[in-house]
């Protein structure tokens, strides 16, 4: 039988807060272990928490980003259960009032991934489980997280790449967190279950818990898709169960099943106050809220007229985003902007990190000047990418490079005697071209760039040499 | 101990369920102790239910106190412990805490 897939996701964010949620206690990540620990986040009798403004106001932040209305009256709840990574063997969250409900991410379809609610809590411990023991770091627990619950609106394990990818996009763009899901900032679990094509009845679902991988995600997804129709398929039922996905195997296994689900026995959280948000407070955030990932894509498709694969690779990174568009504010041109970013400044940056943090030595500044200098014909754009370049490398103004010769160009005539030398000083490649290897010409360009130091405009050399090569 | 089905307010099957949730084990004897202990508890508070039923004034919902956002805590950071200081009353190992595995 075909089936159709139905998955929903809860994501867990880190916020990126200096301060642990109740106590103020660092946050950040990489210190020894039990460094960043005091009695409120150990779970020490007596030691009672407070909660951090930030937290509140970058979920706010993360509710309005995701279309969500914001509860303004909202309150904690203790979520009880018995492992070591939990200290106080409960986990405050939020239960019946999260501060954000009713929200929706959007795909590029213009499909909208609704999301159920979004809730503060604190983060767990980490465990290191080693030979006879359990190791417990408790420097991540009380760290702030938001969880970011979706209706079951994902449909394919592509379906949920883009979703996962649009989540961290708004989530950096906004600043309330790095989601890097590799340091686990950014985790997923992830709910499937299969219904009969065609049909609205759910099947019963599993949930593979805590993916830190897209790429992961899709593979798990697929796997646990495969599973659910091969038994459904058999005649089976599948059987309601928490997994989890094995990397190495790629495979999921089932970690624990409905008779050992978990009894939480939420109950409203008795030392901390209930939380009361102005409206006003609520429409300020709303206020200092920027573009966000899909309206910038669309406007740099369609008011800048930067083509799809280009506007991708750049609304991908804030930092990139953000130098881009003062280059533009400073007059530079969109598209040859965005041509060398691409070209030539990216492939100085190798990772994914290193675009992120875009700490690169040309100002936006120069970099204007530099585009406006290519927009107005003044230079061509090799002149500026061979520059550019240098400037990456080695730093320094825009006037150490660019002198007032290089903007006085290369007239006509002067190519036209350059082209006339390029041949006689390189007669085999003239006549290897004659003879039909049309490469061959790429030899006389090279020769050129090099007596005009990339300045002189090589389409226009191109017409000139095939021109004085016709007349051979 | 309750005298009969009726009146009983936690079953031996909720007994055990907390139990086993508090990761706790109980002898016989014992589980008829705290039986009777919670049933003591839950006609307490049964009995501060009916108390104010008439009157309410004197009590206040948990969560009833509000706190604006404005009030609440700032995200600065205040020092943490030193390692051995919150690791002086346990078992430890390289700074982390250790207990007994607890995963197979």
């Amino acid at each position: 039988m075909k089936y159709q897939l139905v998955s929903g996701f809860e994501t867990h964010v880190e916020l990126a807060t200096d301060t642990k949620i109740f106590c103020g206690c660092s946050t950040k990540f990489g210190a020894s272990p039990n460094t960043h620990c005091c009695p409120v986040c150990t779970g020490q009798p007596g030691a009672l928490p407070v909660l951090n403004k930030k937290v509140v106001e970058y979920a706010i932040r993360a509710g309005l980003a995701t279309h969500c209305t914001i509860n303004t009256i909202t309150h904690l709840d203790r979520k009880n259960y018995c492992y070591p990574d939990l200290p106080k063997a409960y986990q405050i969250s939020q239960f019946d009032k999260p501060l954000c409900e009713h929200g929706y991410v959007e795909l590029e379809s213009g499909k909208k991934i609704r999301l159920t609610r979004i809730h503060i809590e604190e983060d767990a411990g980490k465990l290191v489980h080693e030979r006879g023991h359990t190791l417990i770091d408790y420097n991540r627990g009380g760290v702030p997280l938001i969880e970011i619950v979706s209706e079951p609106d994902i449909s394919s394990p592509e379906e949920a790449r883009e979703y996962v990818e649009k989540l961290q996009l708004i989530m950096r763009y906004i600043g309330v967190s790095d989601c890097k899901m590799q340091e686990g900032s950014m985790r997923c679990d992830v709910n499937i279950s299969l219904c009969p094509e065609g049909s609205d009845v759910l099947g019963t679902r599993t949930e593979i818990k805590n993916m830190n991988s897209i790429t992961f995600i899709e593979r798990a997804m697929a796997y646990e898709a495969e599973r659910q129709a091969e038994i459904l398929d058999a005649g089976g039922k599948v059987e309601q169960a928490t997994m989890r996905f094995d990397e190495a195997t790629g495979e999921t296994y089932v970690m624990r099943t409905k008779e050992d689900a978990q009894d939480y026995r939420y109950f409203p959280e008795p030392d901390l106050l209930t939380v009361h948000i102005p409206k006003e407070r609520v429409e300020e955030i709303a206020a200092s809220l920027p573009e966000l990932p899909l309206e910038k894509l669309r406007r740099y498709t369609g008011e800048l007229g930067i083509s799809q694969h280009n506007a991708r690779l750049l609304y991908k990174y804030k930092a990139v985003c953000d130098f881009f568009e003062a280059c533009l504010a400073l007059g530079a041109g969109a598209k040859n902007t965005a041509n060398l970013i691409l070209g030539t400044v990216y492939s100085t940056l190798a990772t994914e990190e290193e675009k992120e943090a875009f700490d690169i030595k040309v100002s936006a500044g120069d970099m204007a000047a530099l585009v406006k200098y290519v927009d107005g014909g003044k230079i061509n754009v090799t002149l500026a990418q061979m520059t550019l370049a240098k400037m990456l490398k080695e730093g320094g103004a825009l006037s150490q490079y660019i002198t007032e010769s290089d903007l006085a160009g290369v007239s006509e005539e002067q190519l036209i005697s350059l082209c006339r030398e390029a041949i006689a000083n390189n007669p085999k490649a003239a006549e290897d071209y004659l003879a039909g290897k049309q490469k061959a010409i790429g030899g006389l360009f090279g020769y050129i760039k090099r007596a005009t130091q990339g300045k002189a405009d090589i389409r226009r050399a191109e017409e000139i040499i095939k021109g004085l090569l016709s007349q051979k | 101990m309750a005298q009969n089905n009726t009146e009983q307010k936690i079953t031996r099957e909720q007994f055990l369920s907390l139990a086993r949730l508090a990761r706790l084990s109980f002898s016989e004897e014992e589980s008829e102790d705290f039986i009777r202990g919670f049933e003591e508890m839950i006609s307490f508070c049964d009995g501060i239910n009916s108390e104010i039923e008439g009157d309410a004034s004197t009590i206040r919902e948990v969560g009833s106190r509000e706190i604006a956002l404005d009030d609440l805590r700032e995200d600065s950071v205040c020092p943490s412990l030193p390692n051995e200081k919150i690791l002086s009353n346990v078992q430890g190992e390289h700074g982390y805490f250790s207990v007994k595995r607890v995963v197979k």
